[in-house]
């Protein structure tokens, strides 16, 4: 299974995380980069009005998530600045950026965790499926029910591992015995710990590994099979064969499932997803698919940041 | 600084731990049997007694003078203090006083006399004295010739026996005279013959007592049923609820049934009369060597000997070994663990107290814990944080700084004298039937109003913040304010409620009972409870919320299959925490149900089993009442260190099985393992 991703075609980034197969630029080498080759960031930092740039293949995708002029405030805090993107249908796209920028906030926007806290103010819309998220009369909970979450810290809760696993499905009501145990295999399976717990699934989950918590995570994130699965930077606490396992979880589902995937991790976005917004200070600054992201982007500020060179 | 503190934990660890040594060395100290001297003074008198302890006490100096020239060893302390002893002499009968000090300058010698014993008896104390013999005492009647002592044969040999005069007969006839015969004399042969003696008068009183107790006492409540029925009846018909002709047949038949009863009481009563005459029979001379009179039947007949029933133990102090002693001690520890109390609780056990305070406490928190638990919930959960939650929870914490018979007078007004007497008797001032329907259309008008008033908030067109919806949902909020305080109403001034207990002549619920003071020490440690609960509520981590949420999860869900759960270690701190309060609280108590002597369990093997409405007894109050109630407070002194102990140990118990709980409930729910 390792060699599985090692096998797929990187794009462009060696282990050391190093960006190579660039025709750009003289003989491969970096070449410094002058202040004045950074519009749009001088442009976001001056406030000035700024326009992302979206590559046409992402519009040319269908959207299973249509974000238009999405604003949001912390208090009197402007967090999100009128971000417009679709989220093409079946596909990973990953959130890269400096932290702070946005992303965790993004993504908890799109299943309205955000209600939760106090003082948050919202401008513009979403649009699942061409259903309004922030109308006032869609019911939050049905909405929640159509999306998957895994945080960043893995949360399992104190219940057993079968309990956790078949959690949406229990809050739904469903009883049935047969179907909860079909549904908590499938899960568990898709996650890759079926095999590590299926003798212990009436254990409590709390006596787990990190890694194997945040499979569990997944799994129960993914029981009640939601259309979109948003992750918060999955691995960002786990080591790096745990990372790996998530990766893996992530190719067996492509084409299946839209994933939304917050990372820090360059080679992960780069391994992982379909396609890449980069975001900074609360905007979307280049939005397109990975590759050319990674090797081709149009500006120079995201050229630098999958780089490496800032951020 | 380090020093300072330092220096404070040890003192309060050292008075702690000298406090705990003190309760344990009296607790354990009490029941091991003292020698019993001979004492013989200057003046020739002698007595027996145990030594209780010694001390030296300042005298008047003619004496402390007097005592310097004897020059007698140890009367003095080299300060010019002088010496005494506390003997417990017992025999309270004859000597009165069941304690004696003596001076050590006035002791001319101590023995230790074999085959002293001390007797303790059922009633009016111990006993200390040389046995003599065991007797038979019989009425019996002679002829005129017959001698007043002689000799008579048995089956096992011959035996003397003394015979007394019951009636001044004069002239010749016959003559009615107690017998006593000697089943066997002298102290060795005495102390032989008394075990197995003893234990067949035990048998025979545990027979008695049950016939008396288990017997009879089914026939009386049967009877007291019976009179509460028709008593019962004869309101209902007063009412005009049951016609006259009912009323006489439940009369008649209940008046059958109780004469049925009364034969049944007479044939067990006759049983009872000649098993105590059998009783009566058996008995034994114990003399007391200073006044050479031996325990009484009863105080009234100083000439008739004890019963051998009447023992509960004889201890030969003098004659057993240390195992032995540790035999009697073990028996009189199981006797205190076992058996209820005897003369003014001074003697015997507290079984029905350790019952008690047990029974309460479990019943406290059983109370506490769903009240604090969504007390707490509402205000961290729902309740939106402003100034009036703050304020509510200050309010809260303050009510733990209230003094405790404050919540006894509470308790003793709200719940004995108002919620109970409402259970028993019904309202005290009922509604006519019309205003009371009346208010019932009221109540279902407002609560109809109220439920589309609450409708209008969730009309979908309407955004959720516009005023219509806002103002929807303030009105809606008081008229289930007013549906509330109606329903109040209907529920204390209805008419057609009578109260359950009506038909009883004393009040059931309407006296202090453990329910009432469960409930009571509810109110006291639930700040306690809430504020744990607050504590532990607000320490889930949000991750876990939000990982809820996030499967779609309500809010109460969330709270329920998340939140509950991992805060239930924290829940269960806050038990334990009120459980400790609440075991020891004495004062409210005294008010709202804990008495001296309680004549029967909150608890009984037949239905309904659980009598909440009884009074109880309760290890904290029983400790009060044996250090400053008690008539006799010498002796009652070291069963107040015991009691303490057994007080602590409950607590302690009870506080370990709550702590195991939480640490498997911790271990199931609690924080992460890595
Ligand atoms: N609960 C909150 N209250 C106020 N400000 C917040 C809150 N959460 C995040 N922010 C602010 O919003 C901005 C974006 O945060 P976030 O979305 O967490 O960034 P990222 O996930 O990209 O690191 C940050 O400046 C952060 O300080
Ligand atoms: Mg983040």
């Amino acid at each position: 299974m390792v060699s599985q991703v090692q096998h797929r075609p990187i794009i462009g980034v060696s282990p050391d995380g190093t960006i190579s197969g660039r025709s750009q630029g003289a003989g491969g080498s970096v070449r410094p980069l002058t202040g004045s080759e950074y519009g749009a960031i001088q442009a976001i930092r001056a406030n000035r009005p700024f326009r992302a740039a979206i590559h046409d293949e992402v519009m040319a995708a269908s959207a299973v998530l249509e974000v238009s002029d999405f604003e949001l405030y912390y208090g009197a805090a402007k967090a999100l600045h009128a971000i417009s993107m679709p989220v093409p249908r079946g596909k990973v796209t990953a959130l890269v950026g400096p932290s702070g920028c946005g992303k965790s906030t993004l993504l908890r926007s799109i299943n309205r965790l955000n209600d939760l806290i106090d003082g948050v103010r919202i401008e513009g819309d979403m649009r699942l499926n061409g259903e309004s998220v922030y109308s006032p009369y869609v019911d939050v909970i049905d909405l929640r029910k159509r999306m998957g979450m895994v945080f960043q810290k893995s949360n399992p809760f104190p219940m057993s591992i079968f309990e956790n696993v078949v959690y949406a499905l229990r809050i739904d009501g469903e009883n049935r015995k047969s179907l909860l145990k079909e549904t908590c295999e499938r899960a568990l399976r898709a996650a890759a710990l079926w095999d590590e717990v299926k003798d212990r699934l009436h254990e409590s989950a709390l006596g787990m590994s990190g890694g194997q918590q945040q499979r569990l995570c997944i799994a129960r994130a993914i029981a009640a099979e939601p259309e979109v699965l948003l992750m918060d930077e999955p691995c960002s606490a786990l080591d790096p064969i745990a990372t790996l396992r998530i990766e893996e979880f992530i190719h067996e589902i492509r084409g299946r499932l839209t994933v939304v995937i917050v990372t820090h991790n360059m080679q992960q976005a780069a391994r992982v997803s379909d396609f890449t917004a980069f975001m900074y200070l609360g905007r979307l600054v280049e939005y397109g698919p990975t590759a050319t992201i990674f090797q081709n982007p149009r500006l120079k500020e995201t050229e630098d940041y999958v780089r490496g060179r800032f951020g | 600084m380090v020093w300072l503190s330092g220096m404070a934990l040890c003192l309060s660890l050292t008075i702690i731990l000298s406090l705990i040594g003190v309760v344990l060395w009296n607790g354990f100290r009490t029941f091991w049997p003292a020698p019993i001297h001979l004492v013989t003074l200057r003046d020739g008198s002698t007595f027996l007694g145990m030594p209780v302890r010694s001390e030296a006490y300042e005298s008047e100096p003619a004496r402390v003078e007097a005592l310097r020239k004897t020059d007698i060893e140890g009367a003095l302390t080299t300060d010019g203090r002088v010496i005494r002893t506390l003997y417990r002499v017992g025999n309270k009968e004859i000597l009165g006083e069941p304690f004696r000090w003596v001076d050590a300058g006035d002791i001319a010698s101590i023995d230790l006399p074999p085959h002293a014993v001390l007797v303790e008896r059922l009633q009016w104390g111990p006993w200390i004295g040389q046995p003599g013999a065991i007797v038979s005492v019989e009425e019996v009647v002679i002829g005129a010739d017959e001698p007043l002592v002689g000799t008579t044969d048995t089956e096992h040999g011959s035996r003397r026996f003394e015979r007394a005069e019951l009636n001044e007969a004069g002239g010749g006839g016959p003559r009615r005279v107690r017998q006593t015969t000697f089943v066997c004399e002298g102290p060795e042969e005495t102390l032989r013959a008394f075990g197995p003696a003893h234990v067949a008068a035990v048998a025979r009183r545990t027979h008695i007592e049950r016939l008396k107790e288990e017997d009879v006492g089914v026939i009386n409540r049967e009877l007291t049923a019976l009179q509460n029925g028709v008593r019962l009846a004869e309101l209902r018909h007063a009412e005009g609820a049951i016609t006259e002709a009912d009323f006489g047949a439940i009369r008649a038949s209940s008046e059958q049934r109780a004469g049925e009863l009364r034969a049944g009481f007479s044939t067990i009563m006759e049983r009872v009369r000649r098993l105590e005459a059998e009783d009566a029979m058996h008995r034994w001379i114990v003399t007391d060597p200073g006044t050479q009179r031996f325990a009484p039947i009863s105080q009234s007949e100083p000439g008739s000997p004890m019963l051998l029933s009447q023992v509960v133990r004889c201890v030969p102090a003098n004659d057993i070994g240390v195992v032995g002693k540790v035999r009697v001690y073990l028996a009189r520890w199981w006797e205190f663990l076992t058996d209820g109390p005897r003369e003014t609780n001074t003697e015997g056990g507290i079984m029905p107290v350790i019952f008690g305070t047990v029974a309460m406490t479990l019943l406290l928190c059983v109370l506490v814990v769903p009240m604090g638990v969504v007390a707490a919930l509402y205000l961290r959960e729902y309740a939106r944080q402003g100034w009036v939650v703050s304020a509510v929870r200050v309010a809260v914490n303050n009510l733990a700084g209230v003094p405790s018979i404050v919540y006894g007078v509470f308790g003793l007004g709200f719940f004995c004298y108002s919620v109970g007497s409402w259970v028993d008797r019904g309202p005290q001032a009922p509604l006519s039937p019309q205003s009371w329907w009346g208010i019932v259309g009221l109540t279902v008008v407002l609560a109809a109003a109220s439920i589309v008033l609450g409708l209008v908030a969730k009309i979908r067109p309407l955004r959720p913040d516009s005023a219509i919806k806002m103002l929807g949902r303030f009105l809606s909020l008081l008229g289930w304010l007013g549906v509330i305080v109606g329903v109040g109403v209907l529920v204390v001034r209805l008419p057609y409620f009578h109260g359950f207990f009506r038909e009883r002549p004393a009040a059931t619920f309407g006296t202090p009972g453990v329910l009432w003071a469960s409930l009571t020490l509810a109110l006291l440690t639930l700040p306690v409870v809430i504020v744990s609960t607050e504590e532990a509520i607000s320490a889930v981590p949000r991750s876990l919320r939000e990982g809820s949420y996030g499967c779609g999860a309500s809010k109460w869900q969330t709270i329920r299959r998340v939140v509950l759960p991992r805060a239930a270690p924290g829940i269960m701190t806050g038990m334990i925490l009120a459980m400790a309060r609440g075991a020891g609280e004495v004062a409210p108590l005294m008010l709202v149900g804990a008495v001296k002597l309680a004549s029967e369990l909150p608890f009984e093997a037949s239905f309904p089993w659980l009598h909440l409405e009884r009074s109880f007894m309760h290890l904290g109050f029983h400790i009060f009442d044996l250090g400053f109630q008690s008539p006799d407070s010498e002796g009652a002194r070291p069963l107040v260190w015991t009691t303490t102990f057994i007080l602590m140990s409950v607590v302690v118990t009870l506080n370990i099985t709550a702590i195991g709980l939480r640490a498997r409930l911790r271990r199931r729910f609690g924080g992460g393992h890595f």
